[in-house]
């Protein structure tokens, strides 16, 4: 994420090129069960703001996408995932 | 019947004896509305991702049970008015 330069995006209305891996890691390896209980595995799939990371940058296919953004979703819901960022000792 | 996966989150600051309580009260809640427990999984204290109720750990309970669909409601009745419930999510399991 550090290369990633936002009013560079905002300005120019462009998305960032990602070289992103040109397969679906859960089609490849079909063991790996989404579940909303894995945090290990969520947590790689969304950004530091927490935000559901997209399919150009992960490499997801369009069924595993779905799947895994109802299991973020589901995840967010007992707090298992942020919302919004992490939060720190500072916000209470 | 249908499975069932009920995670709850139980206030921090429950003792042992009380928190072992509220399990057995979710568990005989389950038992009451014709359910099955299957699983009942201790998590442990672990951190919010985010404070509920302005905690920022929640002791968690992972259950599996068979219950027939239409009874959910009348658990999630129940487990709305107990108070060291912090937080609880009942998913259709795999």
């Amino acid at each position: 994420m550090e290369q990633f330069n936002g009013s560079d995006r905002q300005q120019r209305g462009e998305r960032r090129y990602y070289s992103r891996p040109k397969f679906c890691q859960f089609c490849a390896d079909k063991s790996i069960k989404i579940d909303y209980k894995q945090v290990d595995l969520l947590k790689r799939m969304i950004t530091e703001e927490g935000k559901i990371r997209p399919r150009r940058q992960t490499g997801t296919c369009a069924l595993h996408q779905r799947e895994l953004a109802g299991a973020i979703k589901r995840a967010r819901n007992i707090a298992l995932l942020p919302f919004s960022g992490e939060h720190t000792e500072e916000d209470r | 019947m249908n499975k069932y996966e009920l995670v709850c989150i139980i206030h921090p600051d429950l003792d042992e004896t009380a928190f072992n309580e509220s399990i057995e009260k979710i568990n005989g809640w389950i038992t009451d509305v014709d359910g099955e427990i299957k699983t009942t999984d201790i998590w442990g204290r672990r951190r919010l991702a985010y404070p509920i109720q302005k905690q920022r750990e929640g002791q968690y309970v992972l259950i599996t049970a068979s219950i027939p669909p239409t009874n959910i409601v009348r658990l999630e009745q129940n487990l709305r008015f107990l108070e060291p419930i912090m937080r609880y999510m009942i998913t259709v399991a795999k």
